[in-house]
């Protein structure tokens, strides 16, 4: 018998275990094969073509997509926009997922309760979601349309989702509410595992509530931070469903990002290929942010280890 | 506390903090800071679950107080209108059926596949089993959005577009990784000394995981089968693009109900009762499971 031989080839227990590992896993594999690794494939074969979705003619292009991608001052904007998206929806859940997690660390009664109630955002429909804030913010009937008209803060009759000062903005406002719970969550399982140790030696020393949360909780939050940054960050980056349905991007591409523009391109324009090609180069910058959160967070975890 | 060298040794034990601070008279900074704390933690609840208290309150009342331009926080009627509109006026009990259909599908092709791929990555090593991993992570965190162009012209050359089949090939894209990395975390649990000795009793691999790993996998394969439910549910971006005529999924429908008619509100809060409703329910069955899910396996979007 060859040495060479792979192990899950040959007649023992060991092979016969492999096989079984294998048998298992090939449902999953040939799926991801089917309909992830392939249609990433695809993606990219299509963005080096024209194709015409109606009349389903394709000529290649090379990388004339690609080369168009730099002339395109909408895409340019978008670009923008899905930063300012990015970065308002992260520190805004975050803050306010903190916020929230400090207040439930305590061992009120009905504290549990509260809890759940707070989590609700999180779990709604995203469509239910769109709709009340749409209705919430209607500018003839809505009750906070009505209270931010009162206020001054937008025109008679119109809704802060209507105006392109405004528009990104609120569809942030929107995201942070949704979004929040899960940030809560995640900074009060990590709060449970702080050593109860520190608080009380701090508290001997005579520290107060600021000098305890600055030097004991937030350093203990240091790596649920990157971790909901990372995983936050890569989700808003693209998230399309709450922006499309509180706005469809609009007024006038004031709160366009990413990911809407590649519907658009492909459902509204028909330009499957450019829309691949912007696809494309979006899961690129994605891979690369990844690739740096993932290699901040070893570098910032074995510096802690060695400490 | 400080240590007394004088005085008898004696066992420093702490009173519980709550019965300490009850018994000694509270100073009023520690009043002002919890005044603080319950304000603070009654606007965080306000904010969050007010607007599902406005939805359900508007989908039950009746359309002159609706269109008021100074609305009233309670209701003074309660009316039904809105949901028999609903239930006669649209093909609501369709789209519901159809987003049940799909999400009941979708949830049972992924949790088999994604049980059994969790099972052979946590019990076997065998060749390709880091590159299953590997796709697992980047599938998990890979966005819709990039899927859209190849699995759109992959179904429409499947002749899938326009049909349920269609979305929930789609939605299987989504749920599979999130099942997969849960149904991981939940053989994980379960010794593995069980099923050794049932090899060992000569029942075999196949046998050994249906008949002693899987009865023990019952609570994971249920609150995984929620989650997922809650996904496909949920889902509106494939739904769009694939769903077309009588096969659309709830929250497609909904979308279009707002730009088709005049915008009749409390229909459509009536609606997004209707689809929030169920998905709310599990989350409460389901509450000790969530947040474990939540923050093991951490939900999409």
């Amino acid at each position: 018998m060859s040495v060479l031989r792979p192990t899950f080839l040959s007649r023992g227990s060991a092979g016969r275990h492999q096989r079984a590992g294998m048998a298992f896993a090939v449902p999953a594999a040939l799926v991801f094969l089917v309909v992830l690794a392939y249609p990433v494939f695809e993606s990219f074969r299509t963005s080096l073509y024209n194709i015409d979705l109606l009349t389903g003619e394709a000529s290649f292009a090379g990388f004339g997509n690609y080369t168009d991608l730099l002339a395109d001052s909408t895409l340019r904007q978008t670009v923008g926009n899905t930063a300012l998206w990015t970065v308002g929806s992260l520190a805004g859940q975050l803050a306010l997922g903190l916020a929230a997690a400090l207040l439930i660390d305590s061992d009120w009664r009905g504290m549990r309760w509260i809890r759940q109630l707070l989590l609700i955002p999180y779990v709604v429909p995203v469509i239910a979601t769109a709709l009340i804030w749409q209705w919430m913010l209607d500018g003839q009937y809505g009750v906070l349309g009505h209270a931010l008209q009162s206020a001054g803060a937008v025109p008679e009759g119109s809704t802060p989702l209507g105006l392109e000062g405004s528009s990104l903005w609120t569809v942030i406002v929107v995201n942070v509410w949704r979004g929040f719970p899960f940030a809560m969550l995640v900074y009060w399982a990590r709060m449970q595992s702080i050593d109860r140790e520190q608080y009380e030696a701090a508290q001997v020393d005579g520290a107060g509530a600021w000098r305890e949360f600055r030097h004991i909780t937030l350093p203990n939050l240091r790596s649920a931070t990157i971790a909901l940054l990372a995983l936050r960050g890569i989700w808003t980056l693209m998230y399309f469903e709450l922006v499309w349905l509180l706005s469809r991007g609009g007024p006038a591409g004031s709160s366009e990002v990413l990911s809407t523009y590649i519907y658009k391109l492909v459902m509204g324009e028909f330009r499957v290929g450019y829309a691949a090609a912007v696809a494309t180069s979006a899961g690129l910058l994605l891979a690369a942010v990844g690739t740096i959160g993932w290699l901040t967070y070893r570098t910032s975890t074995r510096r802690r280890a060695h400490a | 506390m400080p240590s007394t060298l004088t005085g008898p040794p004696r066992v420093v034990t702490r009173p519980p903090a709550a019965t300490a601070t009850r018994s000694r008279r509270p100073s009023p900074a520690r009043v002002a800071s919890v005044a603080g704390r319950v304000v603070a933690l009654a606007l965080i609840v306000f904010f969050a679950v007010g607007p599902i208290l406005w939805m359900a309150v508007s989908s039950i009342r009746p359309a002159d107080e609706l269109f008021q331009s100074d609305p009233s926080l309670v209701p003074s009627d309660v009316t039904g209108s809105w949901y028999r509109e609903v239930f006669a006026g649209s093909e609501a009990l369709r789209w519901f059926a159809n987003s049940f259909v799909v999400a009941v599908a979708s949830t049972v092709i992924s949790l088999a596949v994604g049980t059994t791929a969790g099972y052979a990555v946590t019990r076997f090593t065998f060749p390709g089993r880091r590159v299953l991993l590997a796709g697992l992570s980047v599938a998990y965190i890979f966005p819709a959005i990039l899927l859209l162009v190849p699995l759109y012209l992959a179904l429409n050359s499947l002749g899938l577009v326009g049909g349920l089949a269609g979305i929930v090939v789609a939605h299987v894209t989504i749920t599979l990784p999130l099942t997969t990395w849960l149904m991981k975390s939940f053989v994980e649990a379960v010794p593995r000394e069980l099923e050794e000795a049932a090899w060992v009793d000569g029942l075999g691999y196949f046998r050994g995981f249906l008949m002693v790993t899987l009865p023990l996998l019952r609570t994971g394969l249920a609150t995984t089968a929620m989650f997922s439910f809650i996904l496909s549910w949920d889902e509106y971006l494939f739904a769009s693009v694939i769903g077309q005529g009588d096969n659309v999924t709830a929250p497609v429908a909904m979308a279009g109900f707002v730009t088709s008619f005049d915008i009749r509100w409390g229909a459509i809060m009536a609606l997004s009762t209707l689809v929030t409703v169920p998905v709310v329910a599990l989350f409460f069955v389901l509450q000790r499971y969530y947040e474990k899910g939540l923050t093991a396996g951490s939900v999409k979007g």
